[in-house]
């Protein structure tokens, strides 16, 4: 006999309570990690971001597009290796749900620009030499299940067709990349600007704005200095821009939804105050349930740290206990819900750092929940823990 | 249990007590127990009670006390100061040599640990522990192998006749046997004095009669120093003196062998 076992048969002395308890910390740890590893990917993509890439957009808003004249004269500024228009698509594939981001662009200059896109199946060549060609995200391939050389249908809600409403535009699977980094969105579907203008133009009689210019710097540029000449270009109008860094612009796309982090780490926090306050409410309950035997333990010659122990050991077994499956639940889950939220949190993943993270809160909730039944334990006069009923 | 513990002394099989380790304390230091003028109070209600009042007391080792007395007369109090369950107000409480009254609460528990084993009243044991955990549970204290520690407790369960209850957990047992386990467990670590408070207060008469045979067998077979608290004089029967209490202070201590001439 020694005292681990009294710590673990006491845990079961109330089953359903603690039961109930390590449940509601199985479901706080899962949400703490889930929440947590949601800020850590959005985080994750503007931390990934290259330094040598700049992006160009409206001054007033990102919504706001940006002449195609433009493009020549940033080009003149020094310290640009290349450069490719971007636009927005904003499609879906069958059903509203089926949301995805769609881009417009220069499939060259962009390849060349993301070196993060390694095509896997089918070839650059193709998707360069086809019109209507794209290239896709192994996600969506997974997703959808589509392969080389299917023709795809996504039906605009920017972009209408010029054949009319709800008429869908037909792209040809000509490739498909994988990211090399795992916080690069493996869901892109990326097709020719040219294709895109002129069907755009074919209906509405104007050549389509560009909603950013993406920048590679050439090796040892220094960023800001091209940001500030870029910005000058356009300062006495026809319109301004805004350069930023890559990170600068992930950072700002996030606080389109408003300030995400800090309104997901709040929601975190009041989790885990809301389950430490459980957590101390059952072990004071466990802590005055145990009194009586408190006082045994003392009267055979334990000292007050003996029981101090235990009843922290107590403590810490059901929150870690508790924790453990919480946060081995979140990794499980991981898949299903990189799925659900990949549209807006590309790249999601249960990170080892937020594991650890879980890992010692649960001994820091165990530690902190036990102290107040330990220190009251240890306070006890021998003689009145004996005279206390069960 | 009086044929159990004749046969495993008689048993040339089996090894004595003294050689499972539950035999070997007997006296320590040659001494007994010395009460000098204590006093203890308590507060209840705004009001200073005196349960013992500047108390001398002295009781020998290896003997069976049975102290008695009306309600509120300090006999429990005495007893949990015997115990180092409880500290005096003032007055010295020296115990197999051992002043335990200047000891501090850490001091105290170790010397609990290894000179006093403790049968209460309403028995004590842990119920979410088997009658074999809650007897080796002292036995945590002691360096002893995790297989010492089975061995032993086994074998003090079979010393209390529960040989075949090791695994049932106290609700369980019946009163009679929840008391040998307790009794069981107050002698595993092979204390020198046991300290019984009422300890057939909540049993029948059979029962009764089985844990004062078992505690008049530790004494003149293992050497115990008892010291029982009781208000029953059919129980202090067992006892070789009976000390009397009232108001806190002694009465007197009788020897019930020279009472009988």
């Amino acid at each position: 006999m020694d005292l681990a076992r009294l710590v673990w048969r006491n845990l079961g002395r109330r089953k359903l309570r603690t039961t109930l308890t390590m449940a509601s910390l199985v479901v706080a740890f899962f949400l703490l990690c889930t929440l947590r590893s949601l800020v850590t990917t959005l985080q994750s993509g503007a931390d990934a971001a290259s330094a040598s890439r700049l992006i160009v957009q409206s001054a007033v808003s990102l919504f706001v597009d940006l002449p195609q004249s433009y493009q020549s004269k940033i080009a003149t500024v020094e310290g640009i290796e290349h450069m490719s228009k971007w636009q927005w698509f904003g499609g879906y594939y069958q059903e509203p749900r089926n949301r995805f981001a769609q881009f417009a662009v220069d499939p060259e200059e962009t390849l060349t620009i993301y070196p993060e896109m390694q095509v896997i199946d089918g070839s650059v060549e193709d998707f360069y030499a086809n019109r209507r060609g794209v290239l896709i995200g192994e996600g969506l391939v997974e997703q959808f299940g589509w392969k080389v050389g299917d023709t795809v249908p996504i039906l605009p809600e920017l972009f209408p067709h010029p054949d009319g409403v709800g008429v869908a535009w037909e792209f040809q699977v000509a490739a498909v990349y994988r990211p090399t980094q795992r916080n690069f969105d493996a869901k892109m579907f990326m097709f020719h600007w040219d294709y895109f203008e002129d069907t755009v133009k074919a209906g509405s009689g104007e050549a389509p704005g560009v909603g950013t210019y993406i920048l590679k710097l050439a090796q040892g540029v220094e960023p800001t200095s091209v940001m500030a000449s870029v910005d000058a270009l356009f300062e006495n109008g026809p319109q301004r821009v805004q350069a930023t860094s890559e990170s600068e612009f992930q950072k700002q796309f996030v606080t389109m939804f408003g300030n995400v982090p800090f309104f997901v780490s709040t929601i975190g926090g009041g989790v885990l105050i809301a389950i430490l306050l459980a957590v101390i409410n059952t072990m004071l309950m466990a802590g005055r349930e145990q009194t009586h035997d408190i006082g045994i333990m003392k009267a055979l010659g334990f000292s007050d740290g003996d029981v101090v122990r235990v009843l922290a050991q107590q403590s810490l077994l059901i929150c870690v206990l508790g924790g453990a499956l919480g946060i081995g639940l979140a990794k499980l889950a991981e898949p299903g819900i990189a799925d659900a939220v990949g549209a807006m949190f590309g790249g999601y993943e249960v990170k080892r750092g937020t594991m650890l993270f879980g890992a010692a809160l649960t001994v820091a909730l165990g530690v902190f929940a036990g102290f107040a039944p330990a220190w009251r334990a240890a306070r006890l006069q021998t003689v009145d823990a004996l005279a206390s009923k069960d | 249990m009086t044929a159990r513990l004749n046969a495993r002394s008689t048993d040339p099989h089996a090894p004595p007590a003294a050689a499972r380790g539950l035999a070997n304390q007997t006296n320590p230091m040659g001494q007994g127990i010395d009460l000098q003028r204590v006093t203890k109070t308590y507060s209840r209600g705004g009001e200073t009670l005196r349960v013992l009042d500047e108390l001398d007391l002295a009781m020998e080792a290896g003997h069976f006390y049975a102290l008695m007395g009306p309600s509120g007369s300090g006999k429990t109090t005495l007893l949990n100061l015997i115990g180092a369950l409880d500290s005096p107000d003032s007055g010295h409480v020296v115990v197999g040599g051992e002043d335990i009254s200047r000891l501090g609460r850490g001091e105290l528990a170790d010397w609990r640990a290894a000179n006093v084993g403790f049968v209460f009243q309403g028995f004590n044991l842990i119920p979410v522990l088997s009658a074999l955990e809650n007897v080796s549970l002292p036995l945590a204290l002691t360096p002893l192998s995790r297989s010492q520690r089975r061995e032993r407790a086994e074998y003090a369960l079979e010393l209390v006749g529960l040989a075949d209850r090791m695994s049932h957990r106290p609700r369980q047992l019946s009163g009679g046997q929840e008391q040998r386990c307790a009794i069981a467990r107050a002698i595993v670590t092979d204390p020198a004095f046991l300290l019984a408070d009422e300890p057939t207060g909540d049993l029948d008469r059979e029962s009764a009669d089985q844990v004062l045979e078992l505690l008049r067998r530790l004494n003149s077979d293992l050497g115990k120093t008892i010291l029982m608290v009781t208000h029953d004089p059919h129980a202090a029967e067992s006892a070789q003196r009976v000390v009397q209490l009232d108001k806190g202070r002694l009465l007197g201590v009788t020897d019930r062998a020279e009472a009988a001439h």
